[in-house]
């Protein structure tokens, strides 16, 4: 029995490219849901679990990290940054926090939102001395992430991303509890190129010393563009954060109509008989003007939104501006990711940071815009422009 | 310019309890004066009081870390305080607290005792020890004490009385002070305030007393502001207030601000942290006060009816960035609400001649509310009838009690001494007051004022924008940062913010810096152009970009190297670093100054300044 605080360990110096343009100014765990960033949400969980020692994990872009959490105050712990200057993978990522770390420490992913409830199973078996675990949870997709394969609640491997059939759907949850023999154990890791912290913990598997944890709480990724539509969703659904009583600072006409399940920031505009809902988070500084429809979207603080303008599962980043009767078409689309076809996913458009979409222009089929691109007005935009780009009418 | 903090109070033992205070009264106060260091910090000490341990004071030149705040067990109260130097010297002995002769009593003291010379020749046969116009507080304290102050006046047996002494001593005292004495075998903590700030804070059977609330805000958020010539007494059980002799009521407020915005977490530095608050802070500045589809600003602030309609000028009092903040907004006075705008160095301001106060409007621009320097400007426009109005960031401040209307910039705490996130929020209220004033005459027409509002809107965004080109002022600062002489040109509205670029500069690097107008370069600067001497350039909207780079040639062909701040969208080949600014109209200047505060801080950084407590210089500037 131990009774050592556990120190939380955040992992957030990623970039997720996969989630560009998103990501080509802000890191991954930066991307906002419910209007606040992925991160926030896990450190709650973690704060809400009985931690009050947390060690972010940063390298890109970390003033934005940095600049949100401050020392913790706001959340009742102490945060505390380590830099991974090369993002060299997850286990060099824990690697870094050596220097602060000296007892149990709980690792989380701080792009997946978890509950409290899988920390502070994790910080249980902590204290009863049982490391590394490792917690477990089923999920539909197995494929897409780390399949774990078990003997009782002994992990035997943790296979990443399989190819072939799988005949489990549980897998990894990217939470994890370690002593500080972990870091040796890592060091001792051969991997070419990036070294996971799975690697590791497959060596370790091999003489039976990982515990498995179940999970079966929420747990939710962003892994593409839509997850950012579908856990935005999720959160608002299932928190009582949607639209509360006009808070100081909101500029919200009588005539415009606004759903149960919309969160507004404390300092947006709304034009007259604007029309906001389905699972609609709107970002501090944002304008919608009279007429705008929003729906399904996620809407990044200092963004505007056109008179007129009809914006349907999209995601609208910082300071982009939508023009007067532009159109965002919505529903289902098959969009491009790397070399990976994604078929039938959610995503009317993206529109990147500081980006302008002229008036009358249309995004459809999912498309994706880059950021500071200049799209003139009335021009129908699909499929992927990068950014910097003009696009020009004819 | 100091700052001082109080605290009496019970002391939870182990755990925290509701509402309790926790830790020892000395690191209570120790941990106040990290708080408050940003007021002064060539020298610090501490006075504890316990029940058998008597008076203990502590005290040495240099910053609060390096004060050894001594073990009392028994400390039932004490005061601390932080220095910034005006009359003496920074050393051991010219820093507070200060005693009697004979060590019972110990003041701490912020802002100037005019008198101190005549009255230290009245108290010929005391001891002094120190350089300080301070020091003839506790003697004189002392001397009422001996002469019996409050034990004959009450009719009262006993001791002489410490409240009723401070009271008789404040009414001798010239200038403008806040005072905490403590005294040996009694266990409360007297102060009086006239002209410096002094906030009191209601713990739970606990109170605080400090310059500004940031020094306790971590214990309590119930706070008392004291007003000019008010004199209080705490104690564990309460504070009572007293003016001019009698009981009075001081309102409870509560401080919604959060203490942990002034905490530097994750940044090596608050000027680096509060440059990248600025998307933040601008947008607090904004909430709910830009309504774009009616072309016009809520500030909630209101004037006599006709008073604008009416107005002859509108003359700005200010100083240091303040000032720069208000030269931005005269052009934008005159530009969007028709009327004559002047600005003046407070200092400097006089009503003068040929003008008729009630058709003035003077208003007062300071971060702190409490610059000495404005807040004579001020009084002496009140003085002479005209109507006063101050931009400030501090609520409760003492020109928010002087003036006859406030509008707030919301920027949050700042505590890095160069202002940085707070001149961008005054430029942008300072426009906003402008978008009002205009409309009310009838100055500006909607779709002119929507045009402006809209920058405004835009204002976080394109800020954002250029805090993530970080990476490429880090690089210039790096190639350019060893310059003999920097100097900032621009024109328009590029002039206060060249003026604001080399005040940035100079303050945290040393170097020697210098802002122009850019048509006076070749009217004499120019004979100190080398290809030693950088020039950096505001060349954007609202900054008549083409006639500046004109200039910028003439400086080139001497050889400096040219750094612009260039409009999107625009290019000038012959730049050596070109950063690019947004479109945002008149405020693309006030964006191209977020480019010049991270060149500065990064040259500074390079060459491992103390970047949030420049040499000589404190945050606000409570001396004349």
């Amino acid at each position: 029995m131990n009774d050592t605080p556990v120190t939380a360990v955040i992992l957030a110096a990623g970039e997720g490219r996969r989630l560009e343009p998103l990501t080509n100014r802000r890191p991954k765990p930066m991307v906002p849901v419910a209007n606040r960033p992925l991160l926030e949400h896990v450190v709650e969980a973690v704060a809400a679990a009985g931690i009050d020692r947390i060690v972010l994990v940063v390298g890109y872009r970390q003033e934005r990290i940095r600049n949100h959490f401050g020392d913790g105050d706001d959340w009742d712990v102490t945060i505390e940054y380590v830099e991974q200057s090369t993002q060299l993978g997850t286990g060099h990522a824990v690697l870094q926090t050596e220097p602060v770390v000296d007892g149990p420490f709980a690792v989380l992913n701080g792009d997946r939102i978890v509950d409290p409830e899988a920390v502070s199973a994790v910080c249980d078996r902590l204290h009863a001395g049982d490391t590394p675990l490792v917690t477990v949870t089923a999920v539909e997709s197995p494929r897409d992430y780390g399949v774990v394969h078990l003997d009782g609640d002994r992990v035997t491997e943790i296979d990443e991303k399989p190819e072939g059939p799988v005949d489990t759907n549980r897998i990894n949850a990217g939470v994890y509890g370690f002593a500080p023999a972990i870091f040796d154990a890592i060091r001792a890791t051969n991997t070419a190129g990036k070294l996971a912290i799975t690697a590791t913990l497959n060596d370790l598997a091999g003489s039976d010393e990982v515990t498995a944890l179940g999970y079966d709480g929420r747990w939710l990724d962003v892994s593409n563009l839509w997850d950012v539509l579908t856990v935005n969703a999720a959160l608002i659904h299932d928190s009582d954060h949607a639209r509360d009583a006009p808070a100081a600072g909101q500029r919200v006409g009588d005539t415009v109509t606004v759903a149960e399940d919309v969160v507004l920031a404390g300092n947006v505009r709304v034009g007259p008989n604007a029309t906001l809902s389905g699972a609609t988070a709107i970002g501090s500084n944002v304008t919608v003007a009279a007429n705008a429809v929003v729906e399904n979207t996620v809407v990044l603080p200092d963004a505007v939104i056109g008179p007129g303008a009809v914006v349907r599962d999209a995601v609208v980043a910082g300071n982009a501006r939508i023009g007067p009767n532009a159109t965002v078409v919505g529903g289902n689309a098959t969009v491009v990711v790397g070399d990976a076809v994604h078929r039938d996913v959610t995503l009317g458009g993206v529109v990147g940071d500081n980006t302008s979409i002229g008036g009358g222009a249309t995004l459809t089929d999912g498309a994706v815009v880059g950021d500071d691109v200049q799209a003139d007005a009335g021009v129908v935009i699909d499929g992927r422009v990068e950014s910097g780009a003009v696009v020009r009418r004819g | 310019m100091c700052g001082i903090i109080g605290f009496v109070g019970e002391l939870d033992s182990g755990g925290q309890t509701d509402g309790g205070t926790t830790g020892s009264v000395g690191a209570i106060i120790h941990e106040g004066l990290r708080n408050l260091e940003y007021r002064g910090y060539d020298s610090a000490g501490v006075a504890l009081v316990g029940a058998s341990s008597g008076l203990t004071v502590a005290k040495r030149s240099g910053e609060v870390d390096g004060l050894t705040v001594p073990d009392v067990p028994d400390a039932t109260h004490g005061v601390g305080h932080t220095r910034w130097s005006t009359h003496g010297p920074p050393t051991d002995a010219n820093a507070h607290p200060h005693t009697d002769c004979v060590g019972d009593v110990a003041v701490v003291h912020n802002g100037i005792v005019e008198n101190y010379e005549a009255l230290k020749k009245e108290l010929a046969d005391h001891e002094f020890t120190s350089d300080t116009d301070t020091e003839v507080i506790p003697h004189l304290i002392e001397e009422e004490l001996a002469a019996g102050a409050g034990g004959e006046e009450d009719g009262k047996e006993g001791d002489a009385d410490l409240l009723a002494a401070v009271r008789r001593v404040e009414d001798r005292l010239e200038g403008s002070y806040a005072i905490c004495a403590v005294r040996e075998g009694d266990d409360r903590i007297v102060v009086a305030r006239r002209g410096s700030p002094l906030v009191l804070g209601r713990g739970e059977n606990a109170a605080f007393v400090a310059s500004d609330v940031t020094a306790f805000l971590e214990h309590t958020r119930d706070v008392t502001y004291l007003e000019d010539g008010d004199v209080a007494a705490l104690s564990p059980d309460g504070v009572e207030v007293f003016a001019r002799g009698e009981p009075v009521e001081r309102e409870i407020e509560r401080v919604t601000w959060e203490a942990d915005a002034a905490e530097k977490g994750g940044y090596e530095h608050y000027m680096r942290k509060e440059i990248h608050e600025q998307p933040e802070s601008l947008r607090q500045t904004l909430a709910g006060r830009l309504d774009v589809s009616a072309g016009d600003v809520d500030l909630d602030v209101s004037f006599p009816p006709g008073f604008l309609a009416d107005l002859e000028e509108i003359r700005i009092v200010a100083c240091g960035t303040s000032y720069y903040a208000g030269r931005y907004a005269a052009q934008l006075f005159e530009e969007l609400a028709g009327v004559r705008a002047t600005v003046e160095i407070a200092s400097e301001y006089e009503f003068g001649a040929g003008r008729t106060p009630d058709r003035t409007l003077v208003v007062a621009v300071t971060q702190s509310g409490e610059t000495a320097d404005t807040l004579g400007a001020v009084r002496r426009a009140n003085a002479a009838g005209a109507r006063t109005f101050a931009v400030t960031n501090t609520l409760g401040s003492t020109v928010t009690r002087e003036v006859d209307g406030t509008a707030f910039i919301r920027a949050g705490p700042e505590i890095g001494v160069a202002a940085t996130k707070t001149f961008a929020s005054q430029v942008a209220t300072l426009a906003m007051l402008a978008v009002a004033v205009g409309r009310d005459r009838g100055a500006l027409a909607a779709a002119d004022a929507r045009s402006v509002l809209k920058d405004l809107q835009g204002l976080p965004g394109a800020v954002q924008q250029v805090l993530d080109e970080e990476e490429q002022v880090r690089e210039a600062a790096r190639e350019y940062g060893d310059g003999e002489a920097f100097f900032f040109v621009g024109r328009a509205l590029g002039v206060p913010v060249a003026l604001e670029g080399a005040l940035k500069l100079k303050e945290i690097s040393y170097d020697h810096a210098e802002g122009f107008a850019a048509g006076e370069l070749k009217h004499g600067p120019l004979a100190l152009v080398t290809p030693d001497t950088p020039v950096l350039a505001v060349l954007t909207d609202g900054a008549r970009a083409a006639e500046t780079m004109n200039n910028v040639t003439e400086a080139q062909t001497r050889g400096a190297p040219a750094l612009g701040c260039v409009s999107a969208g625009d290019t000038y080949d012959t730049l050596d670093v070109s950063f690019e600014v947004p479109n945002v109209g008149v405020v693309e200047p006030l964006v191209a100054n977020v480019y010049l505060q991270l060149f500065a801080y990064h040259v500074a950084n390079d060459k491992g300044r103390a970047i949030d407590k420049p040499r000589n210089l404190a945050k606000s500037v409570t001396v004349e």
